[in-house]
């Protein structure tokens, strides 16, 4: 059940509430010398240093799921057993990302499965507060089929 | 760089030891080391003490300090280290550079940890980490390597817990070992699934203990005479942090392995014992690959045919490994060189690895991004 209070799981990641009419993004950044995504966002770009300038730049949409696996224990910071996660290639961006599912049975979430980023509570803390975070879920048209 | 030996050894046995405190069980170890190598405290010119969870556990700190002057070594250099779980081995590493480097000749290794949590209480280590936030746990980690490894190289559930087989039966013949009962295939493919394809028994079990190890010089190491063991590779790497690669191994320990072997100008194919980081099943199958003893996507064919077991070509985790001797973090890597030195002297008991005069120890330590934070590589030699 969802609390009275919510916070976000850590600042900068992504602007909750998502803006309306806008995708749910995760806020990136993009080294200008080599291209290289980073998320989170970083100072300096660890291959081109001094020669490579970070930009802003947003992660959002669909991915494929790389790898993962059903967990059948709960996890300690409060998320319920069983529960899926893995890496979660993007398909507009070359990120490779943390993914937490959500949205389908654990089992479904295999290798070449197709998700989309979703904002929206993880878990809930300690406080009994709901825990904004980032996840994926199966993509629109998979969803409808 | 001058050689560097190990002298003298020792270890509590792992396991719960809920009335005894870091100090105590370091003592214990460092006592056993010392008397090993004939020294007293005076003989020590430098302490270096590997503990992960002291400070969030028991709220300790300076544990070096505290367990060295239990046995009486004070006034020289003391050395705290945390690399998660190579913490041990990266003290090693440590006291085995200060001695190589001629910063002292003498070195007096501990590695200590007091990890077993109240009953049904989690280790929740890490927790500040956006993944860990997020629901990463240790077992999922390394559920999604045997997930991947399994997809690229069609190992199976069987072959990942055979490792656990193998090293309960060898676990069962060390009096050191936390799990002293040999579990069958069905007992490790039946236990509760954690995370899949990982089973209870699959994973190692959170523990209490200490080892320590004396390193010295060849000078002081002939006065111990035939006991001396010598360090001939230490290798320390950290990760590269790139997800987007081939999650099957870890870049840092093909980067340690390489740079040990070459330090010691040995091969895979010299190396008659090893332990290893089998924090999970699919570590030990992982590092047999990734440490040369066969190829990439074989490691499950190996423990298959009983190459890593004892009386096999390459005996892997002698000791039970971290899966059946246990896991205190920081006293891991410390008691996988006890190990390797008790099996080059032929002192491992029933245990005991025929005719061995190479030995392997590797461990690694935190995660970030689909590699380890830390790796360690040690090659002991008996000459």
């Amino acid at each position: 059940m969802a609390g009275s209070e919510s916070v976000v799981i850590r600042s900068g990641l992504f602007r909750y509430p998502v803006p309306e009419g806008e995708q749910p993004a995760l806020l990136a950044c993009r080294c200008r010398g080599c291209g290289r995504i980073f998320f989170p966002a970083r100072e300096i770009c660890p291959d081109c240093f001094d020669a490579g300038a970070l930009e802003e730049t947003a992660i959002r949409g669909h991915g494929v799921v790389h790898a993962s696996t059903v967990v059948h224990i709960p996890a300690p910071v409060g998320i319920p057993a069983p529960y899926a996660y893995g890496y979660v290639d993007m398909a507009e961006a070359p990120v490779r990302l943390f993914a937490l599912f959500t949205g389908a049975e654990p089992a479904w979430f295999t290798p070449g499965r197709e998700v989309e980023l979703v904002i929206g509570p993880v878990r809930v803390d300690g406080q009994g507060r709901e825990v904004i975070g980032f996840l994926f879920r199966p993509a629109a048209e998979r969803r409808e089929r | 760089m001058r050689e560097v030996y190990v002298i003298g050894v020792g270890m509590t046995p792992f396991g719960k030891h809920p009335e005894r405190s870091l100090r105590d069980l370091g003592r214990e170890a460092c006592l056993a080391a010392l008397r090993d190598a004939g020294l007293g405290p005076a003989g020590i010119e430098g302490g270096y003490c590997g503990n992960a969870l002291g400070p969030a556990l028991q709220g300790e700190t300076g544990i070096g300090q505290s367990v060295l002057w239990e046995v009486g070594v004070r006034g020289v250099p003391v050395v705290n280290v945390e690399n998660a779980c190579a913490s041990g081995s990266t003290a090693l590493h440590e006291g085995f550079k200060a001695v190589a480097g001629g910063f002292s000749d003498t070195a007096l290794v501990v590695g200590v940890e007091k990890s077993v949590m109240p009953k049904g209480t989690m280790l929740n280590v890490g927790a500040a980490e956006l993944e860990v936030q997020l629901g990463d746990v240790f077992p999922g980690t390394f559920a999604l390597m045997a997930q991947q490894h399994m997809a690229r190289y069609g190992t199976t559930r069987e072959q990942i817990a055979r490792v656990a087989v193998k090293n309960s039966a060898h676990g069962a013949l060390n009096p050191y070992a936390q799990r002293r009962k040999a579990l069958t295939l069905p007992e490790v493919l039946g236990s509760p699934m954690i995370a899949d394809p990982l089973t209870l028994y699959s994973c190692c079990p959170n523990s209490d203990g200490a080892a320590a190890v004396v390193l010295a010089t060849g000078e002081r190491a002939r006065r111990a005479g035939a006991r001396a063991i010598r360090v001939a590779g230490s290798a320390l790497t950290t990760g590269t942090y790139d997800a987007r690669r081939d999650l099957t191994f870890w870049p840092s320990e093909i980067a340690a392995a390489r740079q040990a072997y070459a330090q010691a100008g040995l091969g895979p194919g010299d190396v008659g014992v090893v332990e290893v980081h089998d924090a999970f099943t699919i570590c030990e199958i992982v590092h047999c690959e990734s440490l040369g003893l066969c190829a990439a996507g074989a490691g499950g064919r190996l423990i298959e045919e009983g190459a890593t077991a004892l009386g096999g070509r390459v005996p892997v985790n002698p000791s039970g490994g971290l899966l059946a001797r246990g896991h205190p973090v920081g006293a891991s890597g410390v008691a996988q060189a006890v190990e390797i030195a008790w099996q080059l002297r032929g002192q491992a008991g029933d245990r005991q690895v025929q005719g061995a005069r190479v030995g392997l120890a590797q461990i690694m330590g935190g995660s970030q991004q689909g590699d380890a934070r830390a790796c360690t590589v040690h090659i002991l030699v008996r000459d």
